[in-house]
């Protein structure tokens, strides 16, 4: 349900260069990017620290300028347009509520700024509160309020002002992981019943993927990959999407043909899988890519790996058994332990996959 | 993008306003000094104008000859006007020539009527004699000596080239600058941010146009002499015995006050962080009081006990002690007096700083109370001990209200210049001698800032325990405290006797209570307290706000120019008052900026000396303040100014206030920079004081350092009062 008010953001090749004041050297934070964020959709960056997300906001709220590009919101070029006359809100990591202000002066703030009617301010501040859950808590001080409260407030106080566009950067960083799970879904069930397009920017991939219409993953001031939570599980484009959005197993493969499947051999044993990376071409040395749960555990030999389990991990729906291999430690998941076989620490065993659920990706590890 | 475009333009008719004020007035200036110096010349040739056609042909002769910067031709008679001439002019041939073919043009024309009624005339334009162009003519009257009768006119050429020259020269350095300023200022206006651009840029004025330029004209006149480049000041100056005795009495000053200073204030700070002394509000609160007395209270207090007809130099003379307190010994005593409270307040901070873990360690391994102290205290303490020894140095230096009263036959560089450029009206000599004063000034204040400072950092670690260990037996510790009350003791009777001197009818002659003073005092003092507090009470707020804008950019803001602008705002505070006080009179007495005698200079000059402060505070507050507050209030759309308003100052609160009490009761206390800057129509009660004091009237000097006293206390007290109130705010920003 997109609101009317929402609006798209465009990011047209954008470059961000900081330069170091002290040492005078070039820092390229984002080197080319564009993509496009549809209205009221809630669009993830996700990648390792210093990759360039923390910028990519700054600049679409206005305060970073790109060095060079175009930024659309809607139909209109915000570029040149300072931060205070930009239609975005943000949600600080820090929160960055007005110590010297009450919370409801705090969520006001943005509406006295725009001249509206005191009464009217109260019974929307009044409103927004409870919509966050904080009805009663409008006199309080903001220290006076645990981190999740915070939380609420800030976020409160910028979508009082009916932004089109909502940033939000590593807004639950702060809080612990109970918490952190609730305001999840809160922020959702905000964005979603008010229809505003919004921007995460996290570097924890169960909150991308728990959350997002879309991830954008990036590296090193680069995007990677765009696409659904899905997708970007799926059908990673390259090794790095594929070991950051979670857990993975590589198998050293041959490329043999390619048709309507990607025909490989693994250790002499030919499969055939359903995705493959189009780079690929036959006689390839390629990578087979297998998901904990995609991965089963039999007698020595009779797999693809041989290996030693040195650890199983009960989490009541699944067992998580780590496999020590050539290939390195590789984690598999079992579902319903209740009914299938748990081998014991220290026994051999030998790894196999499912080939409908693999992906083959160009062989682009950096050998040890 | 409009609007800014806008914003630009408007900025630039305004620097091409101020600029083509500047520029016409220097200009003017120097125009009107060249032109009077020809038309001087002028007249003092046509006043020679011999009588005798004879004499008439040699003068004119001699003339063309003589190597002057003018040729000369002679009308014998004055034409009608319009007419051509009748006779042929005669002198210089190239002159004369072109005076009879233009005798008809109208400049002409008005020329030689100037010249009919004994008015010398220079042309509107210039023209071209012979082969060269653009001279200026001047027309005089050419008066018989014996009939005073005007038998004809002189027309003079002069080249303009040196004129030419200057426009030249004049034009370039405007050009530049202009330029200069429009490319910072489309930068600047550029960078999204107007507001801050207009803040920027008028920072950078305010800096150069306050601090920058009149340093420059003091530095600039100290080598000059009748207006040329010359060492000779200088020179006057290192190789004159007395200067040198000034710099050599400011040096031994400078060193035993803070010699003794440290040794005072150490004794305070250690017994209060490392004692379990009794009283130790007490000793605390006398130990930072004098540093906010007004000046001359401690002096006049000294005097009125031990002068020439104090209190206790009669006993002393009753049993035959004979001393004089003005001097050295006097003057150390009355600036440690008003200086220990600097390293008290610097020792203590150092102190409580060091754990007390490490003594505790010490004390353990049963090392002896001294041996820890001697061994672990001390030593950590020493880069402490050496900054504040540095800083009352630095002070004692800068100090002129005390050895202006009690000085005596002892030199000290601040009065010296004092009296170069008051007394003996050398304004080179003066600001020469500050700038020499600025010299041991500058190295103590950057020794202790970069070097000093840096090291004790290093020394400091662990956390504050907030537990007293102590270090001293009880025998010592008495002793010390023992110290600490005569100290106390002494500075409370300094007071009293202030106070005392209020009422009693003539101190030193007659000590009947009398209320004679009080009255006097307030009636003669009414303009001057005014005063004092109306421009004190001006600079204040204006100090305070610049210093808050100035703290945020220098904190959140990256700009080109940052590190010069700090460097700008932050000199006055090593500079000495008086250095301050003669390079204001010495910029701002001529074009282009004509301010002397007025108020705005006094309190341009308030503003300027105690930004310092207010910036290192306002820096300090900044820097715990998480900058994501700031960008929170921009993102939901307020503007700087708004973000100014409604966020920084507020949470900037407490530095905000004390930077305004601050710079209020400096203000109500300034003497060394203002005793330059006063007139007969804006006066400053500590000059008053002075001047009471100097005439022998101790009892209006005191009753007016009590007045001072109480507005000052009270002025702290007021922001105490406030700042408690906000100390729940406090507590939320950091
Ligand atoms: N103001 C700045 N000046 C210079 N370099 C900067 C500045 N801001 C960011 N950078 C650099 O740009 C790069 C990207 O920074 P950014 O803050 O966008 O990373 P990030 O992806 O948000 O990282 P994190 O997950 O740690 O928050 C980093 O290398 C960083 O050092
Ligand atoms: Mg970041």
């Amino acid at each position: 349900m997109a609101s009317s008010k929402s609006k798209s953001v465009t990011f047209d090749n954008i470059v961000k260069i900081f330069r170091d004041p002290q040492s005078g050297q070039d820092v390229t934070a984002v080197g080319g990017v564009s993509f496009t964020i549809e209205p009221g959709e809630l669009v993830t960056l996700l990648g390792p620290s210093g990759c360039g997300k923390s910028t990519i906001l700054r600049m679409l709220s206005g305060f970073e300028q790109p060095t060079s590009g175009r930024i659309l919101i809607g139909d209109n070029d915000v570029t040149q347009t300072p931060p205070n006359k930009r239609d975005t809100a943000m949600v600080f990591q820090s929160y960055g509520l007005f110590p010297h202000m009450n919370v409801a002066e705090n969520v006001a703030y943005g509406l006295k700024l725009r001249k509206m009617p005191a009464n009217e301010i109260a019974e929307k501040v009044q409103r927004f509160l409870e919509m966050v859950g904080l009805g009663q808590m409008g006199k309080r001080p903001p220290s006076r309020l645990s981190g999740g409260q915070q939380q609420r407030v800030a976020l409160a106080r910028s979508l009082i002002v009916e932004p089109s566009v909502l940033l939000l950067d590593e807004p639950l960083s702060n809080l612990d992981a109970l918490l952190r799970e609730q305001m999840r879904v809160e922020i959702r069930r905000l964005q979603k019943s008010l229809g505003i397009t919004a921007m995460y920017v996290t570097h924890d991939r169960v909150e991308a993927m728990s959350l997002s219409d879309r991830i954008i993953v990036m590296k090193l001031g680069n995007i990677i990959q765009i696409g659904t939570p899905s997708d970007i599980y799926r059908d990673p484009v390259d090794t790095f999407v594929a070991g950051f959005v979670g857990k993975v197993a590589f198998f050293p493969c041959e490329v043999k043909s390619i048709d309507s499947g990607c025909h490989v051999e693994v250790k002499g044993q030919g499969f055939t899988a359903p995705r493959w990376s189009d780079k690929l071409k036959a006689g390839d040395k390629a990578l087979v890519m297998a998901r904990p749960e995609s991965l089963s555990i039999g007698e020595a030999g009779a797999g693809v790996e041989d290996g030693v389990v040195t650890a199983n991990i009960y989490l009541g729906n699944s067992v998580e058994t780590w496999v020590h291999t050539d290939l390195g430690n590789v984690l598999v998941q079992i579902d319903n332990p209740d009914v299938k076989k748990i081998w014991d620490e220290g026994s051999t065993v030998s790894l196999s996959f499912d080939p409908a659920l693999t992906k083959v990706l160009v062989d682009d590890l950096e050998k040890a | 993008m409009k609007k800014r475009i806008i914003n630009f333009l408007l900025m630039m008719i305004f620097i091409i306003i101020v600029g083509g004020w500047i520029y016409t007035s220097v200009r003017d200036e120097f125009l009107k000094q060249s032109r009077a110096a020809q038309r001087r010349t002028v007249e003092t040739v046509a006043a020679g104008y011999p009588s005798g056609d004879d004499e008439i042909g040699e003068w004119l002769k001699r003339l063309a000859e003589d190597a002057n910067d003018y040729r000369v031709a002679l009308v014998p008679e004055i034409p009608m006007p319009g007419e051509k001439l009748e006779v042929p002019p005669r002198g210089d041939a190239e002159l004369s020539k072109l005076t009879e073919d233009s005798a008809s043009d109208p400049e002409f024309s008005k020329g030689f009527d100037n010249a009919a009624y004994e008015e010398i005339y220079r042309s509107a334009k210039t023209w071209t004699v012979g082969t060269q162009e653009e001279q200026a003519l001047f027309f005089a009257p050419a008066v018989d000596l014996r009939t005073h009768d005007i038998e004809g006119a002189l027309v003079f050429s002069f080249s303009t080239e040196g004129e030419q020259g200057f426009m030249r020269m004049m034009n370039t350095l405007f050009a530049a600058a202009f330029i200069l300023f429009a490319v910072v200022i489309w930068q600047m206006m550029l960078s999204r941010d107007p507001i801050v651009g207009f803040a920027l840029a008028g920072l950078f004025l305010m800096t150069i146009t306050f601090v920058a330029y009149p340093l420059f004209e003091a530095l600039r006149l100290s080598f000059m002499e009748n207006g040329k480049f010359s060492l000779a000041v200088w020179r006057t100056i290192l190789n004159s015995e007395g200067y040198m005795s000034a710099l050599w009495g400011s040096l031994k000053l400078g060193c035993w006050t803070a010699t003794f200073s440290t040794l005072v204030g150490f004794l305070f700070a250690f017994v209060v962080s490392r004692t379990n002394a009794p009283c130790k509000k007490l000793i605390s609160t006398m130990g930072v009081l004098p540093v906010i007395s007004p000046p001359f209270s401690l002096t006049l207090s000294i005097i009125l006990l031990f002068g020439n007809n104090g209190l206790i130099t009669r006993w002393l003379r009753v049993i035959g002690l004979d001393f004089s307190i003005y001097g050295l010994p006097g003057l150390v005593i009355v600036q440690t007096m008003g200086m220990f409270p600097i390293a008290f307040l610097t020792l203590g901070g150092v102190l409580q700083a060091i754990d007390s873990t490490y003594e505790e360690a010490s004390l353990n391994l049963s090392a002896g109370r001294f041996k820890t102290f001697s061994s672990i205290t001390l030593p950590l303490a020493v880069p402490g001990l050496l900054s504040a020894w540095l800083l009352v140095f630095t002070t004692s230096l800068a100090d002129f209200a005390n050895p202006l009263l009690l000085a005596g036959d002892l030199k000290v560089l601040s009065l010296e210049s004092y009296i170069e450029v008051t007394g003996m009206n050398r304004l080179g000599h003066g600001a020469a001698l500050s700038i020499l004063l600025l010299l041991p000034t500058l190295t103590a204040f950057l020794a202790q800032r970069f070097w000093v400072a840096k090291r004790s950092y290093v020394t400091v670690t662990g956390k504050p325990s907030g537990r007293i260990t102590e270090l001293t037996t009880p025998t010592v510790r008495r002793i010390l405290t023992g110290i600490i009350f005569v100290i106390v003791f002494f500075l409370i009777m300094l007071y009293g006797t202030i106070f005392a001197g209020c009422f009693v009818k003539n101190w030193g002659i007659d000590y009947t209570f009398s209320l004679e003073n009080i009255t006097e005092a307030i009636t003669r003092s009414r303009d001057a307290l005014f005063d004092t507090v109306t421009l004190a009470a001006i600079a204040t707020p204006i100090a305070g706000i610049i210093a808050m804008i100035a703290a945020l950019l220098i904190v959140r803001r990256k700009f080109h120019g940052k590190k010069l602008l700090e460097m700008l705002l932050m000199t006055p505070f090593a500079l000495p008052g008086t250095l301050l006080g003669i390079s204001y009179i010495l910029a701002f007495n001529h074009a282009p900026i004509i301010l002397v005698g007025t108020a705005a200079i006094i309190v341009i000059n308030y503003v300027i000396r105690e930004l310092p402060v207010g910036i290192e505070g306002g820096i300090a507050s900044l820097r715990q303040i998480d900058p994501s507050i700031e960008e929170a209030a921009t993102d939901l759309g307020a503007d700087q100014a708004m973000v100014f308003r409604s966020i920084v100052l507020p949470l900037v609160r407490p530095a905000f206030l004390s930077s305004l009490s601050y710079t209020f009761v400096r203000s109500m206390t300034a003497v060394s920079a203002v005793i330059f800057l006063i007139s007969a129509r804006w006066y400053h009660i500590t000059v008053l004081i002075y001047n009471f004091s100097e005439n022998l009237r101790f009892g209006l000097a005191s009753v007016l350092s009590t007045v001072l006293i109480i507005i000052v206390f009270g002025a702290f007290g007021i922001m105490r009062l406030i700042v408690r109130e906000n100390s729940n705010l406090m507590k939320n920003v950091t």
